[in-house]
């Protein structure tokens, strides 16, 4: 789940954000402490601080004096636009580039992405997520 | 000093090194020679028994095994070098002193009874009958400590310099023997010598213990600080 | 954590341990401020061992400054009882059993958790009245695993504390090490060349090679901070120009190589127009390429031959 290429907090901070995305963590929501992800994903305590102090930071969590996280009002929303801005350079760019390096045209590529749509099975798996 | 006498409360954790087996030697020699003279027919000359130094034997070993077994996992515990040899030796001080009180009074009561019923001497020291009371303990405690210290000094030279270690230290002790006795034949010193021990008394021989612990208490002291577990 | 005004937990200034003429720590400078959990990474006769027995007055230095709790540890109850180190090979007193060296263990550790020690050895299914030299080596792995997290000692030292141990086991040690140190904050130095393992634990890591620490950095910034470009020989050998090279392998025209420097998005875009392939590289494989130009065995090696870093192009 986590991997070596980049700091662990800024994973711990993008799987929190994923569970906010998908619904899993609701909007005011308890997010789970610092120690339960530490033992969770079995890594150490303070950088999954840092991971969950980078969120509050950008407003996505708020803290509770003595209760704990929470999940702050249009978090979602929020993450979502930011996440519809990165999905250009993350996917759609290595697409293409993949796409041009196979020989695939715009116009194959444009039929692919349609026909990859109406897969029943493929599109309820994405909007499962 | 709280962590000397922690050291001390884990020499005891297992009761039988320093309580346990001195004891039973204890009971087990008084038994055994009491048994023996029972079935020996008695005739009227005092019996004498050494049996009650078997358990003075043990602290021989007693010296090395509370080294060997217990520093390694003192230095765990994290005490100090210092701290572990208060500790531990203080421990055996104290048994060796308790040791010593029980022979003079099994001493006593030997003399009371006139030999346990059988004109027996295990405990009583005829050849310090004169000294008083406290000269009596003082020699057993002595002996007691000075045969431990051997046990603990020869350990700890084994734990600082391993098997070469001991090589050394035998071949030194050989060479000042053999090299003293051959002096003293060469200059002809016997017979001084031999005046000399006969004027011993037991304050004195009790002196010369006193003399070889401190020499060896310091000894093991300064040998154990730079050992490692 | 340490206020500014608290010495730093272990100040060691151009320490050296001699053994005859080998050198297993040599000249170490190392701060450690404490309140997190270090990696003591390295290969075996490393040094690590010798360093920690430094630090705990097992087997003091030859020469340099040793300071602990702010104070030279030999002889020092004072700072000594505010550390634990149980080693690899620990001795234990040969008649002694598990139960009675918690027993002991709880009269030097001010912060012992018997409770704590009872539940461990619970979960190792270790056998508490047995005499400890009929303990297999993994159950005699556990007492010390035990001993140093009930300790709770500000100061732990866990010197390859696995040995024997089955990969469950170690994970039951991880876990309860990270949910401890979660509730119980305090510094905790593990040595392991189980990096892989651990890697996620540590927030620090020192890497020791010949006696010398040659990494002494946080592991996030160690994360990405190397990574592996494979790809055509020409296009890599383009790419990777001017960077620090830390090892490289050729596959027919294929080439792979590691290198020493963090990739931004630029980088990772243009190596993708290149068509290269970058991968992030584990601690593990770090430590390894860092370690390997090194000649085998640490001990009885010349330490004036250790390579700096710098060196480490030649990889064989």
């Amino acid at each position: 789940m986590l991997d070596d290429s980049r700091p662990i907090f800024l994973q711990i901070a993008e799987l929190i954000e994923g569970d906010i995305v998908a619904g899993a963590l609701a909007e005011e929501a308890q997010a789970p402490s610092t120690n339960e992800f530490a033992a969770f994903y079995r890594i150490n305590p303070a950088t999954a601080a840092k991971g969950i102090n980078k969120l509050v930071d950008e407003g996505i969590l708020y803290k509770k004096r003595g209760i704990g996280m929470f999940v702050a009002t249009g978090a979602r929303t929020r993450l979502l636009e930011r996440r519809r801005e990165e999905f250009f350079h993350d996917f759609v760019q290595p697409l293409t580039r993949e796409a041009r390096r196979l020989g695939i045209s715009v116009d194959a590529l444009t039929d692919m992405i349609n026909r990859s749509n109406s897969d029943p099975v493929l599109t309820e798996r994405s909007a499962g997520r | 000093m709280n962590r000397a006498v922690s050291v001390a409360r884990m020499q005891l954790i297992n009761k039988w090194t320093f309580l346990g087996i001195p004891a039973l030697i204890i009971a087990a020699s008084f038994a055994l020679t009491y048994a023996i003279w029972l079935m020996v027919p008695n005739n009227v000359e005092t019996r004498y028994s050494g049996a009650s130094q078997a358990v003075v034997w043990y602290f021989l070993a007693l010296g090395i095994q509370s080294l060997t077994y217990t520093f390694p996992f003192s230095q765990a515990m994290s005490v100090s070098r210092r701290t572990f040899y208060i500790g531990t030796t203080g421990l055996f001080a104290v048994v060796a002193l308790a040791v010593s009180l029980l022979y003079f009074v099994l001493g006593r009561i030997e003399v009371a009874t006139n030999g346990w019923g059988l004109n027996g001497q295990l405990y009583f020291l005829g050849w310090a009958a004169d000294s008083p009371a406290a000269v009596q303990i003082m020699f057993n405690f002595l002996v007691m400590l000075a045969l431990y210290m051997t046990g603990f000094w020869f350990a700890t030279v084994y734990k600082r310099w391993r098997a070469t270690g001991m090589l050394v230290v035998w071949i030194l002790i050989a060479v000042a023997l053999v090299g003293l006795m051959a002096l003293a034949g060469w200059q002809g010193w016997w017979p001084q010598i031999g005046a000399w021990f006969a004027a011993q008394t037991p304050l004195s021989v009790s002196g010369w213990t006193a003399l070889f612990c401190a020499v060896l208490g310091v000894g093991s002291y300064l040998t154990l600080r730079r050992a490692t577990p | 954590m340490n206020t500014p005004t608290q010495p730093p937990v272990i100040e060691l200034n151009n320490v050296t341990k001699r053994y005859k003429d080998t050198k297993a720590v040599d000249g170490v400078t190392l701060r450690i401020d404490g309140g997190r959990i270090y990696g003591l990474l390295g290969r075996n006769g490393a040094g690590k061992t010798t360093l920690m027995s430094i630090l705990t007055a097992q087997d003091p230095e030859t020469s340099g400054d040793v300071k602990v709790f702010g104070q030279h540890p030999y002889e020092n109850d004072a700072v000594l009882s505010r550390m634990c180190f149980i080693r690899e090979s620990q001795k234990y007193p040969e008649d002694f059993s598990p139960a009675q060296a918690f027993k002991s263990a709880a009269l030097f550790f001010r912060n012992w958790d018997q409770d704590f020690a009872d539940r461990l050895a619970e979960e190792f299914a270790l056998p508490l009245k047995r005499r400890i030299k009929k303990l297999s080596r993994g159950q005699l792995s556990a007492v010390g695993v035990i001993i140093g997290l009930a300790a709770r000692a500000e100061l732990t030292f866990f010197d390859e504390p696995y040995l024997g141990l089955d990969a469950v086991a170690r994970q039951i040690f991880y876990d309860r090490l990270v949910e401890d140190y979660s509730l119980h904050p305090r510094t905790i130095i593990l040595s392991s060349h189980l990096i892989d393992e651990v890697a996620n634990l540590l927030e620090h890591v020192l890497l020791i090679d010949n006696g010398r620490i040659i990494l002494d950095d946080d592991a996030e910034n160690i994360r990405g901070s190397a990574a592996t470009v494979t790809g055509e020989d020409s296009k890599v050998t383009d790419f990777t120009a001017g960077l620090p090279i830390l090892h490289r392998e050729r596959l027919g025209s294929l080439t792979s190589v590691t290198i020493e420097a963090r990739l931004g998005t630029a980088d990772r875009a243009r190596a993708a127009e290149l068509g290269l392939e970058i991968a992030p590289v584990s601690l593990q494989q770090l430590v390894v390429r860092k370690t390997m130009a090194a000649p085998a065995g640490g001990a009885g090696v010349d330490p004036r031959t250790a390579t700096d870093p710098s060196e480490l192009e030649v990889a064989p």
